[in-house]
């Protein structure tokens, strides 16, 4: 069993083994990042190829201090925004009017309502421009003025971006809890 | 649970197990990447190309050494009469007179070059002719032998008109035509006049896009800028010449300035000028009442109210300017009405109220300055609420007296109520204090 120093080293050198090992051990973890910021499991899986193509390449840059998974998951976010952004011709525009008007309910949510698996379909059903403030700000935890700098937006945009995502979010939360609690009522 | 917390805990380390296609498919594209750059563990494209170049090398060397690869001397071609003295060409074309190859030999001497044929499509008018003496120019010949192209002057007979001077407040440049000027600030506004005598048709390219086909056309440079500017005219026959000349567009600066501050009561606000100009290096305001400043952000004191014009000069480097003036800078200060904290009443005896900026020089009558005030009333309270003076004048104040007799000193309140002359009504009340000497 190799330590992530080895490992780290190892790719560093350009060793298959290494770079192996680490694809083993991290793989699934960043393309649970990834997926959040795709629209399907194609194009994460893309962007997780991306992501450990920049891994490989940088690790020398990696400095040690600090934690390693946290270094990948940043070059993981750092790529799917890189993705984000070339690929944003192909993405059709979302009349934001249509999600202005939702109305931002205070329900809560029970924890384990939700597996993990129709969280990431509410996340992947988003507008991506929307998906990627709303990973940043709430799951990655930027601060609204960070996500301005990397996305070349506004800082208000991210605010406004962050709260209409977070609407819709809810109202297909809850639409789902509606659903699910329709069916256990009923079976 | 809040949603923020929910996507955070469900999903911030979530693992979604890839594709076993994934890995295969990195794995390859890992390998070209690496491949494709220097990574000194590993083969790559350069170790490759390395191999290469040393395979070739090798190659070369084996035949070289086998005196295979003889080299073959180019064959002489000679023209003219005599070999020794035309040792190159000098090709003038048509279609492009003014510029001539001098095509040299590699093996000829470096410092012998002559001009060997001037090609017409028809000979004989006479109108184009190749000075050979005082054109040739073989500093301009490129020594290491292939094609070097200069621009040849003097191909007009016409040459009454020395080149580079000014004549007749026109600079001639080139010898086809005269421009009003070589340089200057954008937009600029150029004359150029076409100097041949005798010509079919004309063509001006002004190297901004533009043509003209008039014979002495105006052009205006919008944009700052270096701009080649060509006459090519046409005679019959297919003759032409053409002559071309550099003009340098100057940008031009902006003056722009702001007053502060916005609303400024004259005369007591100091007034900042902010600059907000561009291109500039040297700045002269003139504060229209006289004054004047070459600051860059100057402040300025006005003595009295008036409306002023604010006019700012810029310069730039190369003495291009631009203005700016501000007409009736303070007019938006226009309406105002102020009192004053204090006054000492002239003992000598009431005045009557009666005041004018001069007479009240040592503020005896406690009155207002204004500006714009249309209609006004002013009331002066004791500390005990007696109405003790009131005016309806503006232009009437207190002198201190209240029936005749000086009143104590002490802390009056003033009241005051009006309109201005835009229909803005004021009311403002305070105190005053009345000294005595």
């Amino acid at each position: 069993m190799m330590s992530d120093r080895q490992i780290i080293d190892g790719c560093a050198r350009h060793e298959r083994r290494a770079q192996q090992e680490l694809y083993n051990r991290y793989s699934r973890f960043l393309l649970g990042v990834c997926l959040r910021y795709a629209t399907d499991k194609a194009e994460a899986e893309d962007i997780l190829q991306e992501s450990f193509l920049k891994i490989f390449f940088n690790i020398k840059d990696f400095s040690g201090t600090g934690s390693f998974i946290g270094w990948l998951r940043k070059v993981a976010v750092n790529t799917a925004i890189t993705h984000y952004h070339k690929n944003l011709k192909y993405r059709y525009h979302v009349d934001i009017e249509e999600y202005v008007s939702v109305e931002t309910g205070v329900t809560s949510f029970e924890e384990d309502f939700f597996t993990s698996e129709e969280l990431y379909k509410v996340l992947n059903e988003l507008p991506a421009g929307y998906r990627l403030v709303f990973n940043l700000y709430a799951v990655e935890g930027y601060k609204h003025k960070e996500i301005a700098e990397m996305l070349g937006i506004d800082t208000n945009t991210s605010k406004s971006q962050y709260s209409r995502a977070k609407a819709v979010i809810r109202n297909k939360l809850e639409k789902l809890g509606k659903l699910k609690n329709s069916y256990s009522e009923n079976g | 649970m809040r949603v923020r917390e929910l996507f955070r805990q469900k999903l911030e380390n979530a693992e979604v197990i890839p594709d076993v296609s994934v890995e295969a498919d990195l794995m390859r594209r890992l390998a070209l990447r690496e491949f494709l750059r220097f990574i000194p563990s590993r083969f790559n494209i350069y170790y490759l190309g390395g191999l290469v170049a040393a395979g070739i090398a090798a190659g070369l060397l084996l035949f070289s050494g086998t005196g295979i690869l003889n080299k073959k001397t180019p064959e002489k071609i000679i023209n003219g009469q005599d070999s020794s003295a035309f040792a190159g060409f000098i090709n003038i074309r048509v279609g492009q007179p003014l510029t001539v190859n001098v095509d040299k030999r590699a093996d000829a001497p470096s410092n012998v070059v002559a001009i060997n044929t001037v090609q017409e499509q028809k000979t004989g008018t006479g109108r184009v002719f190749v000075d050979k003496t005082g054109t040739r120019d073989t500093n301009n010949i490129n020594p290491a032998g292939g094609i070097k192209s200069f621009t040849k002057k003097g191909l007009f007979s016409d040459s009454s008109v020395d080149s580079k001077k000014l004549k007749n407040g026109y600079i001639s440049d080139g010898v086809l035509f005269e421009v009003s000027a070589l340089k200057g600030c954008s937009p600029l506004k150029l004359h150029f006049i076409n100097k041949v005598n005798s010509f079919d048709s004309c063509r001006w390219t002004f190297g901004d896009g533009g043509y003209s086909n008039q014979k002495d056309p105006d052009w205006i440079f919008d944009v700052e800028g270096e701009y080649k500017v060509v006459l090519q005219v046409f005679g019959h026959n297919g003759l032409q010449a053409s002559s071309s000349v550099m003009i340098t567009v100057y940008p031009r600066p902006k003056a722009r300035f702001e007053i502060s501050p916005e609303k400024a009561v004259l005369p007591d606000d100091e007034i900042t000028f902010f600059n907000y100009s561009s291109n500039a290096v040297r700045f002269r305001w003139n504060f229209g009442d006289g004054n004047y400043s070459e600051l860059f952000e100057p402040k300025h004191r006005y003595t009295k109210f008036d409306n002023y014009n604010v006019g700012l000069v810029v310069y730039s480097e190369s003495g291009c300017s631009d203005s700016l003036v501000v007409m009736n800078a303070f007019s938006d200060s226009e309406y105002f009405i102020k009192l004053p904290n204090a006054f000492i009443p002239n003992p000598g005896g009431s005045t009557g109220g009666l005041y004018s900026s001069k007479s009240d020089e040592v503020a005896q009558v406690f009155h207002p300055v204004f500006s714009g005030v249309a209609d006004y009333q002013l009331k002066i309270f004791s500390k005990l609420g007696v109405l003790i003076f009131e005016s309806n004048d503006v232009n009437i104040g207190w002198d201190g007296y209240f029936k005749g007799q000086l009143c104590n000193s002490g802390v009056y309140i003033w009241k005051i109520r009006g309109t201005f002359i835009n229909g803005e009504p004021f009311v403002n009340m305070g105190d005053v204090t009345l000294l005595k000497k």
